[in-house]
């Protein structure tokens, strides 16, 4: 198999970055799994759907608008009436959900090269988010797990909370370089690594 | 130490000296000074020149109301006007020049218009420069000749040219509570609240949190007010619930509980900190707010009252107080309440002699007698001061005893020498925000001040704001708003004694004293008491109009101290009470915020652009790239030495004799997918798309609901339920909410997903007779021959192991093909096809070569289909299915839409062998000097290599009828004027024979 | 302004696109009453107050809201999902001189 180029070229220079005094406030990575999917469902075929995903990647979600799980390499979260964005660091993911969705239940759309796969981690990632997105990112307002769609001026973008201070941001290919130069900008004042 | 330095006191640092210049001469202040207090402590007292009259002003507040003390602020070749003395902090480096005068501020020439003073009234530009007729220059050019002076002489800062370096960012926050104003409401607000477990933001717009009590002489709990102060916040910062901001403004309350507020983040520091902000934009969604705003001092309006030297008493209390900075040695206060007697007694414990105590008012209370004679002031109640007398400042000042029946002077004159006269006119609470969110103020005679209007959203008033003037009320407000703006009961709880005066800040309704001279109430703008009057008589009774022709309170203090006092005038004039003038909503921002700071990061290397898979391989073989909407694509791929049209000719030439590829991954792609895809795209497709077999594709067109055409493209089927749908690149979005719009809103019932995946596909086209030849080369795993590969076929295979879909269709005119791959993989695709080409001759071509062969073709574009355009218009009529409705059928036979007399696509061959001209008219007479009547225009012109003229597609009324014949087109803007044949829009291979082949 | 979108909660404003009059009523596709049609496509009520419209949070799920606004406040009383919302009937008669 071929392997995925990287949109973000020249912008991604691994290191610390910005402020230097008291450690990085966030630290930048782009994830590059090898599945980015997006299940959806017809409308009453959520819980059809879901156990799909539950099948196919161990991830049981959460009843709820938004609801998600992240571990073991794989992510799940629900980020529009039911519609599923699956993540598998694994590639091939279409491929094997294609067969097991009905054509009545819903459809699998493969985003793979399609979206690129951000994260942002550290104690500082609410706030530099707070920076780029008009959404709360406070725990209570943002379980772990769940995800979000949201825009950053033109940047359409999808937030998974992954962790208590850890986010996986999925945006648009085209935009990612810029939206990556758009992050570590947002990132000088707290100071960040590029890993 | 200078005399206006007191020995001790203030919350400044004296340890630490801070050097800065003021019309480039150096002075030393202390950290933690402003440049108003530090500047006074200096014993400046003259600070800028007044906008209309270029009279001398010095400082009327302390504060954000300031309307006299702007000054422009140079860092490095940026200049930033009309910035308030009194809220700039000093640091080391930091360089002010004061506005609008010249040469010097102590010499203005522009002063001498004072002489003319009583000609500048209000209206005077109007009346003056907008109507008559002088010779040539009549009505509005009068004014636009007169313009240019006028400008010169009035006005405020000068703005620079200099580009802003500075950065600024925006932050998105969200709390339970906002408290607006640290003062004693609203620290105690903050701390109910964040002790029920709120979140909590508290922002106070000065350096020192803690409001009145950084300059009231009060004692909370025993100890000074802004020790109290300082506990509260250190106890409020050690929680994790609370968000603690200063220097931050909020100037906005919108709906939803949506607050903005401008944190000033670097302005205080000599160097900022590593990717720190200028200025940081905070945009506040509250759950309640606590406006814990405080209330604002008015000045009296009488003769003389801008002299620098006149301040607020409340403003001179605060620079003792909170600067340790006396406003001058020998003072005179003026007022129509008790808060001046608290003034007077705190200047005379830091130093300065009070001379007197001038009160509108017969009666005195008994505590304000006490703080007069604390101050060892002379009390002279009845009084009023008639004018004052000096140059560039107060030397002395002239009392009389005061009728307050019609508000004039009378009786002997005394008077006083001093070298500042300190006034208070009462309190007017800062409802602005409130206003803003669209509360109606109330009146209340009692203060004659407007109060908090009922709620309109979710807010709570504590403090000065309520009306409530004294501390003890303040903190019983604010504890009480804590609790309530976190939706629980009401608890008891002990709140800090205060020990306070006990003063009764309620004015005698007197904010004029009448007399001789000028008398000004709007000090920014220059609005004298006399305009107010004048704007009444000329028969402007609406308050708003008052506002607008006299520009009463339309500075950027936004009328904070004239307010009260215009609209107290005009009720005199007028012989009504203020309630029935009535008042002007507040709006926006309640102080000017940074232009920066609204754009945010939205330019420079942070506006978001869109980058295609292969755009570094594009840069890198020397593309000159082009902006399309937020897309980068390549424009030419020019060799050296090459003119553009040299290039794209090559490029042109290229493909119809040879290959050629073009990056094409920014055509919208749309998955369609779902059982009722196929009813779907029938629908929305003006042509039939349920008939189109698995593996093939069709161009289809889009009408709008009102029959005009929207979009085109090609849309592939690749199984029974699903399609691949492109757009155009510029039409992307609109299709895709377009098609969104339809299935959420009018066909709920089918069962389709859409989703946008242009990014997902990175897109080429090979097209030129050897196209295949490349594809032969580089293509594994499928054939690509006729058989296999018809013309809208698809097929799916490999190039260099990558994936790849392959659909043979073209708009060139030539054989050609699509190559779509993961975007991923782009690059890598792009390098086999390249390599595979090389033989063959294959170059890669750009939007202008593209744009030529689609010209030389007669494809239509955004550049014909432009929102006026019908199918019928741009020959595509034939796309119109007759077997089924679908969107804009019923709308697009319409008469107006059909009418003969419409224009249509036509191709233009220029005749005097020059280039034509996008967007030139169309005329059919040879009358180049006025050109007129119209037939059409040109909507996109090129050189055609394949017919060796330079050529243009465009819309001509009556269209085909008129082919064979001549016109003119006509660009008088850019001189362009020269005969054309109208011709058929197919000029190449109408036939086309070549891409079938 | 702020909408609740009923999946992601209340946002800005500026995630969201107008979508036009929420009170306009689609003829049959197959209709051929031109009035019918010329009312859907040109005919609007210029409401003072509680006004139907349709808004699509694009900059979030993208799912078409069916909003009622108060044109004068701007104050949002109820927000459904469009697909979910059904239609309402054209409040004004078709013609006519108003």
């Amino acid at each position: 198999m071929v392997e995925q180029q990287s949109p973000l070229g020249p912008v991604w220079k691994p290191g610390a970055h910005g402020k230097v005094l008291g450690g990085p406030g966030v630290v930048l990575e782009e994830t590059r799994p090898g599945s980015i999917v997006q299940l959806a469902a017809f409308p009453g075929e959520e819980k059809a759907v879901m156990a799909i995903i539950a099948d196919a990647t161990g991830l049981r979600l959460p009843d709820g608008a938004g609801a998600g799980m992240a571990s073991g390499g794989k992510a799940a979260f629900g980020f529009a009436p039911g519609r599923f964005l699956v993540i598998d660091q694994e590639e091939g993911l279409a491929e094997r959900l294609k067969p097991v969705v009905p054509v009545a239940v819903g459809t699998v759309t493969d985003l793979s090269h399609g979206r690129t796969a951000i994260r942002i981690s550290g104690p500082k990632a609410e706030w530099v988010l707070s920076k780029l997105f008009a959404i709360d990112f406070a725990l209570p307002a943002f379980p772990e797990g769940a995800g979000r769609s949201t825009v950053h001026h033109d940047i359409f973008t999808q937030v998974q909370r992954t962790g208590p201070d850890g986010f996986d941001l999925y945006v648009f290919r085209s935009f990612a370089r810029s939206f990556w130069t758009t992050l570590c900008h947002a990132s000088e004042d707290v100071g960040y690594d590029i890993r | 130490m200078s005399a206006r330095r007191a020995a001790s006191g203030g919350l400044i640092d004296r340890d630490k000296t801070v050097r800065f210049t003021f019309d480039g001469r150096p002075y030393v202040g202390f950290a933690g000074d402003t440049l108003a207090s530090a500047l006074l402590a200096n014993g400046v007292t003259l600070f800028g020149r007044s906008f209309k009259y270029h009279r001398p002003r010095g400082l009327l507040s302390a504060g954000i109301d300031e309307p006299n003390a702007l000054v422009t602020v140079l860092k490095g070749d940026v200049r930033e006007p009309n910035i308030p003395a009194t809220l700039l902090e000093i640091h080391d480096g930091l360089a002010v020049v004061s506005q609008n005068r010249f040469p010097s501020l102590a010499f203005d020439v522009g002063a001498a218009s004072q002489l003319a003073g009583k000609l500048i009234s209000a209206g005077f530009y109007y009346k003056t420069f907008m109507g008559p007729a002088i010779g040539p220059l009549r009505g509005t050019r009068f004014w636009m000749f007169c313009e240019h002076f006028i400008r010169r002489s009035a006005g405020l800062g000068r703005a620079g040219f200099a580009k802003d370096p500075a950065r600024y960012e925006r932050m998105n926050a969200f709390c339970d509570v906002l408290v607006v104003g640290s003062g004693p409401a609203g620290l105690m607000a903050a701390k109910a609240a964040a002790e029920r477990g709120g979140r909590v933001i508290l922002a106070e717009l000065d350096q020192r949190f803690g409001g009145s009590a950084n300059w009231s002489d009060e004692t909370i709990d025993g100890m000074p007010a802004s020790s109290w102060a300082d506990r509260m916040i250190d106890e409020l910062s050690e929680r994790g619930n609370v968000r603690l901001l200063n220097r931050a403004t909020v100037w906005g309350y919108y709906d939803g509980n949506t607050l903005a507020a401008l944190e000033r983040v670097t302005d205080h520091k000599s160097v900022g900190g590593v990717g720190e902000p200028r200025h940081r934009h905070w945009v506040i969604r509250a759950g309640a707010v606590v406006l814990a705003t405080g209330a604002l001092e008015r000045p009296l309006v009488f003769p003389g009252n801008d002299r620098p030297g006149v301040m607020l008493a409340s403003a001179a209390e605060r620079f003792a107080n909170e600067f340790g900075v006396l406003p001058g040695e020998k003072s005179v206060l003026f007022t129509n309440n008790d808060g001046a007697y608290r003034a007077a007694a705190a200047l005379a414990k830091a130093g300065s002699v009070i001379a007197a105590i001038v009160d509108v008012r017969a009666q005195i209370s008994p505590a304000a007698k006490g703080l007069a004679a604390e101050a060892g002031a002379e009390l002279l109640a009845g009084h009023a001061i008639a004018g004052t007398e000096g140059g560039r400042a107060v030397s002395a000042v002239k009392v009389q005893p005061f009728d307050a029946t019609n508000g004039k002077p009378f009786g002997d004159t005394r008077t006083i020498q001093a070298d500042s006269l300190l006034v208070s006119g009462g309190w007017s609470p800062a409802i602005h925000l409130a206003s803003q969110a669209g509360g109606k103020p109330q009146w209340s005679a009692e203060l004659q001040a407007f109060l908090l209007p009922d709620a309109t959203q979710n807010w709570i008033g504590a403090g000065a704001v309520t009306g409530r003037f004294s501390t003890s009320e303040a903190l019983a407000q604010g504890h009480a708003a804590g609790i309530a703006a976190t939706g629980g009961p009401e608890m008891p709880v002990s709140l800090p004694d205060v020990a306070a005066h006990g003063l009764d800040l309620r004015p005698a309704p007197v904010l004029e004293v009448r007399g001789e001279g000028k008398a000004f109430v709007d000090f920014q703008h220059d609005v004298t008491a006399d305009d107010v009057r004048l704007a009444h008589r000329e028969g402007f009774v609406s308050v708003e109009h008052l506002k607008r022709y006299t520009t009463l309170g339309m500075a950027t203090d936004q009328g904070k101290t004239s307010n009260i006092p215009g609209l107290a005038i005009m009720a005199e004039a007028q012989g009504v009470a203020i309630e029935d003038v009535g008042t002007t909503r507040f709006r926006p921002p309640f102080a000017p915020v940074s232009i920066g700071a609204l754009a945010a990061e939205r330019f420079g290397d942070v506006k978001p652009e869109r980058l295609t898979p292969m755009h570094d391989w594009h840069v890198e073989h020397g593309a000159t790239m082009y902006a399309a909407g937020l897309w980068f694509r390549p424009m030419i791929y020019g060799e050296p030495g090459e003119t553009i049209e040299q290039a794209y000719v090559r490029e042109a030439r290229a493909v119809r004799s040879a290959v050629g590829i073009v990056d094409v991954s920014t055509l919208g792609k749309i998955a369609v997918q779902g059982p009722d895809a196929a009813t779907f795209l029938d629908r929305v497709y003006t042509n039939m798309f349920s008939t189109l077999p698995v593996g093939k594709a069709r161009y289809g067109l889009m009408l709008r609901e009102d029959g005009i055409a929207f979009d085109d493209g090609t849309t592939w089927r690749l199984d029974e339920n699903e399609f691949l749908m492109t757009t155009t690149t510029a039409n992307a979005g609109k299709v895709m909410q377009h098609l969104e719009y339809f299935l959420d809103v009018v066909w709920p019932d089918l069962k389709v997903h859409l989703t946008s995946v242009t990014d997902e596909w990175a897109g080429a086209a090979v097209a030129g007779p050897k196209s295949r030849d490349v594809l032969a080369a580089c293509v594994t795993g499928t054939a690509v021959d006729n058989a296999a590969l018809p013309f809208m076929g698809i097929v799916r295979g490999e190039i260099a192991g990558a994936p790849v879909m392959i659909c043979r269709l073209s708009f060139s005119g030539e054989m050609a093909f699509e190559v779509y791959c993961g975007a991923g993989h782009g690059t890598h695709v792009w390098n086999a096809l390249m390599q595979a080409g090389k033989p063959l001759g294959m170059v890669p071509y750009g939007l202008e070569a593209l744009g030529t062969l689609r010209i030389e073709k007669g494809h239509v574009t955004g550049a014909e289909i432009d929102g006026r355009t019908t199918a019928r218009d741009l020959h595509l009529d034939w796309m119109l299915s007759k077997k089924k409705p679908f969107i804009g059928s019923m709308m697009m036979d319409r008469e107006g839409l059909a009418a003969p007399e419409r224009i249509s696509l036509v191709g233009l061959v220029s005749l005097d062998n020059r280039p034509l001209n996008g967007g030139a008219h169309i005329v059919e007479e040879l009358d180049e000097l006025s050109p007129h009547d119209s037939i059409g225009h040109v909507t996109a012109t090129c050189y055609s290599p394949a017919l060796g003229r330079y050529i243009g597609l465009a819309l001509v009324k009556g269209g085909k009828a008129r082919h064979g014949t001549r016109a003119f087109i006509s660009d008088p803007l850019r001189k362009r004027f020269g005969p054309v044949e109208i011709v058929s829009h197919h000029f190449y291979d109408p036939e086309g024979s070549r891409m079938h082949g | 302004m702020l909408i609740t979108c009923p999946y992601c909660g209340p946002r800005d404003l500026a995630e969201f696109s107008y979508q036009g009059d929420g009170n306009r009523q689609r003829p049959d596709p197959g209709s051929t009453d031109h009035e019918a049609w010329n009312a859907y496509v040109y005919d609007r009520l210029n409401t003072a107050g509680d006004h139907r419209e349709v808004w699509q949070h694009s900059g979030g799920c993208r799912a078409h809201l069916a909003v009622t606004r108060n044109t004068l406040t701007h104050r949002i009383s109820s927000v459904a999902f469009a697909r979910e919302a059904g239609h309402r009937p054209h409040e004004r008669k078709h013609g006519g001189e108003s």
